[in-house]
């Protein structure tokens, strides 16, 4: 059973550098399902996320998430930003698992306050469900990949929210961190409840967990139940893509890195 | 009657009870004469402020922001000299905040990235500086010099009221500001989705960062600012395994370098802002040649059993680690 919808999208046009990204892009996303957005890079994967939180202006459409514009203050506590780790982190800040996860706790409420007001519990409690007991005191570069990213969804669930943003969480971590980490977000999303939409261009991860997948390359060319995901033949008439070898040995052009998973 | 002077008033028979305890045949008197008492308070509001903020400047990697600024409060100074002003200093204020808001704007909006903008302002206010200098005939006098090494021991009240009112206020500034001010240093769009109002700590944090280095012009000089900005800041990294510890490493650096600093200066009759800045600078090589001893020992140890034959446990223990 689904819930009510969370994230509403409609008819949204981005237009970047004067170069058209997202063209009427549609979609939703509702209360406890874990949806998948694939496509290759520069498919407009990013800038979707950028304008669902309300950071890139949209050209046209609209987006609404619990009913409210992106940039409503309410919405505060109720969204979790996990970026790209590996990248984005500092390299030269020296700041344990803890503080960073305590970060996660800070909103534009209680920026100022002096008083734990229970953020202490909060953090624990993220750091326990992430499974990262044993190194909440150590330096986060000294962490893995696979940890760090953890660390950066800890951070997230801190905040309490319910809907959870994850943008290429899969880079830089090695194969049995992420599947670890895909069991977690499969726990967050069956146990706990969250409502999880997660960019990657790792096909077979997004196939692996989420309910509901949504191809996207410009504008959606495919939103549906993971089941039915099409099959290299369809996705590559959805793209509109020729076969570059006949019908012989079929080569699809996809992202550079992750050719042998599509 | 300023903050600066209430504050020393409080110290001054604490200072006064310490200084028998004092090493050295001049530095005491930093401990009873009011003269130096007042630099040498001067010095360590400086020190404990700068520190505090230099933790933040470093992560953000705006190492050189303290340089540029005092370069830019150089030319401040020297307008504010040509002009006739009898306190420089806030000229110094206005321009190191214009140039802090303008460099903080230039880089979130991309135009320019980096140390780029740092530098561009950095030698453009110390030209500007220089020319007007010569222009209006002033030339590099005494005062001027001042500015550029700092004049420590000529702290006056109004000096310290000064420091000591920017002082206070920016670590309290920066304290309330310390959580907010972290995340978005960590993560500006994480901290952005969660309601933090990036740009607006953004612009109070160069505020105070314009603040908090002309304070220092008048300690260290406008050469040396990173003495107390940066290095203290670096050297805890060194050590620190968390940023609050961090955070507390850069005080005990800070201070230090500031009492040994003034110590040396003292006692051999050197300049206080360069001794200072130097003392820091040996702390640091210190602290780097120490955190790394691991190989270090493990290469002495290795030579040692080669040459000698001689074990000794400890270099045993040390090189067999990792």
């Amino acid at each position: 059973m689904l819930g009510k919808p969370i994230l509403d999208v409609c008819d949204l046009s981005v237009v970047r550098s004067g170069k058209q990204i997202l063209e009427d892009v549609c979609l939703t996303v509702n209360e406890g399902e874990f949806v998948g957005i694939v496509g290759p890079n520069g498919s407009g994967k990013s800038t979707f996320l950028l304008s669902v939180l309300g950071i890139l202006k949209a050209e046209s459409g609209f987006v609404e998430i619990y009913g409210l514009p992106p940039t409503s203050r309410k919405l505060h506590r109720k969204i979790g930003w996990v970026s790209q780790a590996a990248a984005n982190l500092p390299k030269d800040v020296r700041i344990t698992v803890r503080e960073l996860v305590r970060l996660g706790t800070i909103n534009s409420a209680n920026m100022f306050d002096w008083a734990d007001n229970g953020r202490r519990e909060r953090v624990d409690k993220a750091i326990k469900m992430t499974g990262l007991k044993e190194v909440e005191n150590t330096d986060i570069g000294r962490l893995s990949g696979g940890q760090r990213q953890r660390a950066v969804i800890a951070r997230a669930l801190a905040s309490e929210a319910d809907f959870i943003l994850l943008d290429e969480p899969l880079v830089g971590v090695d194969r049995d961190s992420r599947n670890s980490l895909l069991r977690l977000l499969d726990r967050l999303c069956h146990d706990e409840g969250k409502t999880i939409l997660m960019v990657s261009h790792d096909l077979t991860a997004i196939r692996q967990t989420a309910h509901r997948m949504v191809f996207l390359e410009g504008s959606v060319r495919f939103d549906g139940p993971t089941k039915s995901f099409p099959d290299f033949q369809r996705l590559a008439d959805l793209r509109g893509i020729q076969a570059v070898h006949g019908d012989k040995e079929v080569y699809w052009e996809t992202t550079s890195n992750h050719k042998e998973e599509l | 009657m300023g903050l600066g002077i209430e504050i020393l008033e409080i110290l001054a028979p604490i200072m006064e009870s310490l200084a028998p305890h004092m090493p050295g045949e001049v530095f005491p008197e930093f401990f009873t004469l009011e003269m130096f008492q007042r630099s040498m308070l001067a010095a360590l509001m400086v020190a404990i402020v700068g520190g505090f903020l230099g933790s933040f400047l470093l992560v953000r990697n705006l190492a050189l922001i303290g340089d540029g600024l005092a370069h830019v409060s150089f030319g401040g100074v020297a307008i504010g000299i040509v002009l006739g002003a009898t306190s420089p200093l806030w000229y110094a204020l206005m321009f190191s905040l214009a140039a802090s808001i303008l460099i903080y704007e230039m880089q979130a909006r991309e135009i320019l990235t980096g140390d780029a903008s740092i530098a561009i302002f950095l030698t453009g206010m110390l030209a500007l500086g220089l020319v007007v200098l010569r222009y209006y005939g002033v030339g590099i006098t005494v005062e001027v010099e001042s500015y550029l090494w700092g004049s420590l021991l000529l702290t006056s009240s109004e000096d310290l009221d000064l420091i000591a009112a920017i002082s206070v206020m920016s670590f309290v500034l920066l304290y309330l500001i310390k959580d907010p001010l972290l995340a978005t240093t960590v993560d500006p769009l994480a901290a952005s989705v969660q309601g933090i109002p990036v740009r607006l700590i953004g612009l109070v944090f160069s505020a105070i960062t314009a603040a908090v280095v002309v304070s220092m012009v008048q300690v260290v000089g406008t050469l040396l600012v990173t003495a107390l900005l940066v290095t203290p800041a670096a050297t805890a990294q060194q050590v620190g395994r968390s940023f609050r510890s961090c955070l507390m490493f850069t005080q005990v650096f800070g201070i230090s370098s500031v009492i040994l600093g003034l110590y040396f200066s003292a006692e051999l009759d050197t300049g206080s802002g360069s001794m200072i800045a130097l003392v820091s600078a040996v702390i640091f090589t210190v602290v780097v040649y120490l955190a790394n001893a691991d190989w270090l020992a493990r290469s002495f140890a290795s030579f040692r059993l080669r040459i000698t034959g001689i074990s000794i446990p400890w270099f045993e223990r040390v090189a067999r680690r990792k």
